[in-house]
């Protein structure tokens, strides 16, 4: 497959731009970039979600048109996806032979069809397992199977082990071989360069929309692809020296939350303290509790069991307005969703979550005046990229809408401040400022608990580690001396510490 | 929000846009039909005479109300569908109240209008009770308590109606003289008509709505709820308690709607009370884009649409029904129309947003590449 | 052997947003949709058969013809019912004293101003003798009338309006109740029979007391089971043969054997319940046994209560052609023959005396048919 030339453009920014890629069958080719470097942009033109402006694509010698996905499936173009796109409550078979009625039928020629390719591959799937029943690496693999099903030569496999522990990426990597040995061709899209080194055939690194460089994995080190990504050195996420008090802000003490009927608990007997002018990471894989641990926090569920104080306030019962008006600020995992009125401008954005605070209120009455000048200096303050406060939330970037988040809540000095995937889904530049905010708010005496997925941002900011697993906390980590490997055994449970019970997959 | 060339525009853009489809939807009706496509549009065009206009804008005061009613909820994504059932079990309430003429003159109207907004809001109330408590959807909550409303005021309607010999309508007491809101005579050319005196209640209830939702901080939590339930929640609004609040104030307003049949020109309650105005308030908040302005403009145009009914059966010729027909072709076309307009709205801001910030970015480049030089 | 983390069962799915978020814009989506639904459901329950409601019957009249403006009630032309009586009238006039007529009817929900602006076009248009079709038009004719000295009305089914302009056509369908109420009486072997009202106001409960007091008159023991299928303000109880229907079946399920109806267009489905059933049933308003739409259920149509609106529209017409028009009540009753039962078919033929015979002493004065139940 051979891409030449690609160029797409959208209003007011070029996603793509001369994108040059040669991709050779039988080998694992690694796409990587930064977030917003363009490679979500490159995979829709591959899958024919999205046309390219320029440029010519080339399969085998052919110059192919992919107008929609069907034409990328005609093509032999795969692609999974980093959100898995199946139904829980069908079987593998239902789910794999969904929307591809026609190949093989829906009974037992389908399901022959589906043993064979998983025995060929050595995918282990089972056409009659519910999809609910199993586990992330599973449910992967399944989406490679529904892509092998309908006839691909060429998968596209976009963040893939975003969603899986250590363990599992290694297991995916197995995969991968095979489909390589089969003579299937694989593309590779992620920005964790270590894996990239080590499945990758060959490497092109993708920078602010265009492909900058080709590199061999055998001659080249993360660092060195590191910099081609990035274009220039890389930010440091690691903190000064410590400014840990023993003054206790926020103590979670045993804190449960059921699950509902037949569940397990979500939280297990969490207990958790921040100093002031602590940094506690939490670590983990996703759906292990974070959410529901910020949730309760911030007051959007009640606790089954448990307390949670704030200096020496029993805050377990409050609403999420008085625990906010006590100085908790709140950085949510899903900006969009939690965080943010994208239809609203800025500066009604900037009142959203403080309404009852000053500056933005006079009594019941809000105050446009003082809090458009309150966005301002947040603007200003914060370095936010915009023309105006009165443009819409949604017309910014992604790292420009981080930016105002947090600057909104910084502004407002909170003792505590819950911040939830800070950097998901910005450039490298807004990461480089995130970080240095929540420093500086850490030098200024400020309780932090960081959630992320990014290890080394947790390992570079975090005063004290943690990890959830199950809903359960682990012991405390020194992120100084802390291994990856150890961090991914606490993740998966395989240090034996973990709260709930292991399983088995094969 | 200011008033760029380019928000009028779009702003224009919208409803011309859906006036234009209504246009020609509506002629190809005619058209299969085998009806006058001139005829219609000439009927249709014509300058409304006098008489005409003040019907219309009586029409207007009342779907005025109903449409704030209705934009109350649509406003954080509550769809208040029973606005039809709150207004009338509020004016029979009312009527009934007023009726007994236990107060004297304009105190008995206020009263009574306490009344009314007390019955809206308790029948909206039921519905946002059940939603808060029980998680039934408004939706379904409403439309069953338009049909419980039918019958309860049919019943009681029954146990309280003065029936005159051979009117073959029931209804209740009639206001007393002094209870009755006198109109606002208006004179256009020779004619004198008089448009309800209630007209001012429609003003203060839409200037209020305007005040609340963009002024103070219920309205401000009433957005957000609108805008995302998500953020809202994680900025601190509760939302459930919203709920009940937004469906209260959605049913007092509604309420209000009967008023000015009521007190400007039925006197009574009865069987002949203008039914369906609730929906029709749907319509025209979907119109006017839930604005308190737009909303106005929106139940004139309503309002002139069924006025106009009886001119196209007469001069024109053809049926009633069409005006059903252009009335639903504009409100699909509209609500297209907007989301087409808005969609290109938001390409265009961040299209703006984006080629600010690169000619910032060059100017500043080329300030530096200045310095150095 | 490997080893995997058991993640929670959703872990693996994509942040998809939740169910129950709805956004605004999904609201309005529904809003429209539904706004949508009632107006095409206000067209269906209005709609008959749709033909055109202007008809202009002119002869050779010249510049002395009459002008017959008609004003129909909600369903106009076309209804099968009471609107189509008027018609029936009216264009009979048409045929045999040379007029010209322009026709409107009303909607669905229209303001009073709507039923007023009506009449004022039609004499605007030089349509100078009004009928209003129905008691919905009281209000508006008193109006209208005051202003429009010179012109002739007729209202029918009200004396809500009276003026030296105005002829109230008004029927004693309590009467023409009475004796079908006895026929079913006489021919019921059960010992139970059934009314089925279209809408419940007080025009249609004088049927249901005639018929009761008419059934109890021949067999003081005898069941009646009363149903109405809707409740004012919503009138589809006129228009809904599945309604009729389903009433009809219960009763006749529950042993009744002779169900009346005064339900307009939802006899038809009370007349497919009873050939269904077995049963037979009574009609209203015309002779339904002798329509060609309803050949196919004829044999069950043992007679109909006859109201003889379309005798009333003629005769008004013809009285101002003829220069005889005389303002105030006109009743059409027994006595008057105004209004009856049909004997199409020949099923009451074996009790015809009998009915006579009680029509007779209504018509003396002997007996008094009450007007509620």
């Amino acid at each position: 497959m051979e891409l030449h030339g690609i160029t797409k453009r959208f209003p007011g920014v070029v996603a793509n731009k001369d994108i040059e890629l040669k991709v050779r069958r039988g080998t694992v080719h690694a796409l990587v970039g930064e977030n917003g470097a363009g490679k979500s942009t490159l995979m829709k033109i591959l899958y024919g979600v999205q046309q390219p402006d320029e440029g010519t694509i080339t399969v085998n010698g052919h110059a192919v048109a992919l107008k929609t996905p069907t034409d990328a499936i005609d093509a032999g173009i795969g692609m999974v996806f980093q959100h898995f796109m199946l139904a829980d409550n069908l079987t593998v078979l239902e789910n794999v032979v969904l929307g591809a009625e026609k190949l093989h039928g829906i009974g037992d020629r389908a399901r022959a069809k589906i043993r064979s390719i998983s025995k060929e591959y050595g995918l282990d799937v089972d056409p009659d397992d519910l999809v609910e029943v199993l586990g992330v690496g599973a449910r992967q693999r399944v989406e490679i199977l529904k892509v092998l099903y309908r006839g691909a030569k060429i998968l596209i496999l976009d963040e893939p082990t975003a969603v899986l522990v250590p363990q599992e990426v290694a297991e995916l990597f197995d995969n991968l071989r095979e489909l390589k040995a089969e003579g299937l061709t694989v593309m590779f899209i992620s920005h964790k360069l270590d894996e990239v080194l080590s499945v990758a055939d060959d490497i092109t690194v993708i920078r602010r929309g265009t492909t900058v460089a080709t590199a061999d994995p055998k001659t080249t080190t993360a660092r060195q692809l590191a910099e081609l990504m990035v274009g220039s050195a890389l930010p440091n996420p690691s903190t000064e020296e410590s400014t840990v008090t023993d003054k206790a802000v926020l103590t979670i003490d045993a804190v449960d939350l059921d699950g509902g009927v037949g569940q397990r608990k979500v939280l297990n007997n969490v207990s958790l303290t921040i100093h002031a002018g602590e940094i506690v990471g939490i670590a983990g894989v996703e759906g292990n509790g974070q959410a529901e641990l910020v949730e309760v926090i911030m007051g959007m569920r009640e606790p089954t069991s448990g307390r949670i104080w704030l200096d020496d306030k029993d805050i377990s019962d409050w609403e999420v307005r008085e625990i906010r008006e006590a100085g908790v600020g709140y950085i949510p995992e899903d900006r969009h969703r939690h965080g943010l009125l994208l239809e609203a401008p800025l500066w009604e954005n900037v009142i959203l979550g403080h309404q009852t605070q000053a500056p933005n209120v006079k009594g019941q009455l809000i105050d446009a005046k003082a809090a458009k000048a309150d966005t301002e200096a947040i603007v200003h303050d914060f370095d936010v990229r915009t023309p105006s406060i009165t443009v819409t939330a949604g017309s910014l970037s992604g790292g420009n809408q981080q930016k105002l988040i947090i600057g909104r809540e910084l502004r407002h000095q909170p003792r505590v401040l819950i911040a939830a995937h800070p950097t998901r889904g910005v450039d490298v530049g807004a990461q480089a400022s995130i970080w240095a905010i929540i420093k500086k708010a850490r030098r200024e005496g400020m309780a932090v608990l960081l959630i992320s997925a990014d290890l080394e941002e947790l390992v570079g900011l975090s005063d004290t580690l943690r990890v959830i697993l199950r809903g359960g906390l682990s012991a405390p980590f020194d992120p100084d001396v802390v291994t990856r490997e150890e961090l991914g055994a606490a993740m998966t449970g395989a240090d034996g510490h973990g709260h709930g019970e292991q399983e088995d997959t094969k | 929000m200011k008033l760029s060339p380019r928000r009028i525009l779009m702003g224009a853009a919208a409803p011309v846009l859906s006036i234009v489809v209504a246009m020609v939807v509506t002629s190809i009706i005619l058209l299969i039909a085998r009806d006058p496509v001139g005829d219609v549009w000439a009927q249709l065009l014509k300058v409304p005479n006098p008489r005409l206009l003040i019907a219309i804008g009586n029409s207007a005061v009342v779907l005025y109300l109903s449409a704030v009613a209705v934009a109350i909820g649509f406003r954080m994504n509550l769809f208040n569908i029973g606005v039809d059932g709150q207004y009338r079990v509020a004016a029979f309430a009312a009527a009934t109240f007023g009726g007994q003429a236990w107060l004297p003159g304009w105190l008995n109207i206020i009263v009574s209008l306490v009344v009314a907004m007390g019955a809206g809001a308790l029948w909206a109330g039921i519905a946002g009770w059940l939603k808060v408590k029980r998680g039934v959807s408004e939706v379904i909550s409403t439309i069953m308590l338009n049909a419980i409303a039918t019958y309860l005021v049919a019943f009681l309607l029954q146990k309280v109606a003065m029936s005159a010999e051979g009117s073959n309508v029931s209804s209740t007491k009639k206001l007393p003289e002094s209870s009755r809101v006198p109109g606002i005579p208006v004179t256009i050319g020779e004619q004198q008509r008089e448009i309800y005196g209630l007209l001012f209640l429609a003003v203060l209830v839409g200037f209020l709505y305007w005040f609340v939702l963009n002024k103070t901080r219920f309205g401000f939590d009433l957005r957000a709820t609108g805008g995302s339930e998500t953020a809202a929640v994680a900025s601190g609004v509760e939302v459930k308690k919203m709920v009940l609040t937004s469906m209260i104030c959605s049913g007092a307003v509604a309420g209000l709607v009967g008023m000015p049949l009521l007190f400007g020109q039925d006197y009574a309650y009865g069987s002949t009370f203008q039914p369906g105005l609730g929906f029709a308030g749907i319509a025209v908040a979907l119109l006017g884009r839930n604005h308190h302005l737009g909303m106005a403009f929106a139940a004139l145009v309503w309002g002139f649409l069924d006025q106009q009914s009886n001119g196209l059966q007469i001069n024109a010729g053809v049926s009633d029904r069409l005006v059903g027909v252009i009335q639903g072709v504009i409100v699909l076309s509209v609500v297209i129309a907007y989301e087409l307009v808005r969609r290109a709205n938001i390409a265009l801001e961040q299209r703006n947003v984006a080629a600010a910030l690169a000619a910032e970015k060059a100017k500043t480049q080329r300030d530096a590449a200045e310095v150095s030089a | 052997m490997q080893m995997s983390a058991r993640v929670l069962p959703h872990a693996g799915l994509s942040p998809t947003p939740s169910k129950k978020e709805t956004t605004l814009r999904q609201v309005m989506k529904m809003a429209v949709a539904a706004t949508a639904a009632s107006l095409a459901l206000a067209a269906c329950s209005s709609s008959g058969t749709t033909t055109p409601t202007a008809t202009s019957g002119s002869t050779g009249g010249g510049a002395a013809a009459i002008k017959v403006g008609m004003a129909y009630d909600v369903g106009g032309r076309g209804d099968q019912s009471f609107n189509d009586a008027a018609a029936a009238g009216l264009d009979k006039a048409a045929k045999e004293l040379g007029i010209s007529s322009k026709e409107a009817s009303a909607a669905n929900g229209e303001a009073e101003s709507a039923r007023e602006e009506r009449l004022q076009q039609l004499i605007d248009a030089g349509y100078t003798n009004i009928v209003a079709v129905g008691f919905a038009y009281a209000d508006s004719v008193k109006k209208v009338a005051a202003t429009n000295k010179n012109v002739k009305f007729a209202l029918v089914d009200s004396t809500g309006a009276q003026g030296a302009n105005i002829e109230n056509i008004t029927f004693a369908e309590h009467e023409g109740s009475f004796l079908v109420g006895a026929a079913a009486a006489l021919k019921s072997k059960t010992g139970k029979i059934g009314f089925v009202g279209g809408v419940e106001m007080d025009l249609i409960k004088k049927f249901e007391a005639g018929f009761t007091a008419g059934a109890k008159a021949v067999n003081p023991n005898i069941k009646v089971s009363v149903k109405y299928l809707t409740q004012p303000p919503d009138m589809s109880g006129f228009g809904s043969v599945d309604k009729g229907k389903l009433a009809a079946e219960g009763m006749y399920q529950d042993g009744a054997d002779v169900v009346y109806h005064a339900a307009g267009g939802s006899g038809g489905g009370v007349f497919t319940a009873a050939k269904a059933a077995g049963k037979w049933a009574i009609g209203v308003d015309s002779d339904q046994a002798a329509s060609p739409s309803l050949a196919s259920v004829k044999d069950v149509i043992i007679t109909s209560m006859l109201k003889k609106v379309d005798v009333g529209v003629y005769d008004f017409i013809k009285s101002v052609k003829d220069g005889t028009f005389k303002s105030g009540e006109k009743v059409f009753n027994l006595k008057s023959n105004g209004v009856g039962y049909s004997t199409t078919g020949g099923q009451v033929d074996d009790i015809k005396a009998k009915l006579d015979d009680l029509k007779q002493q209504i018509v003396d004065g002997k007996i008094t048919v009450p007007t509620k139940p």
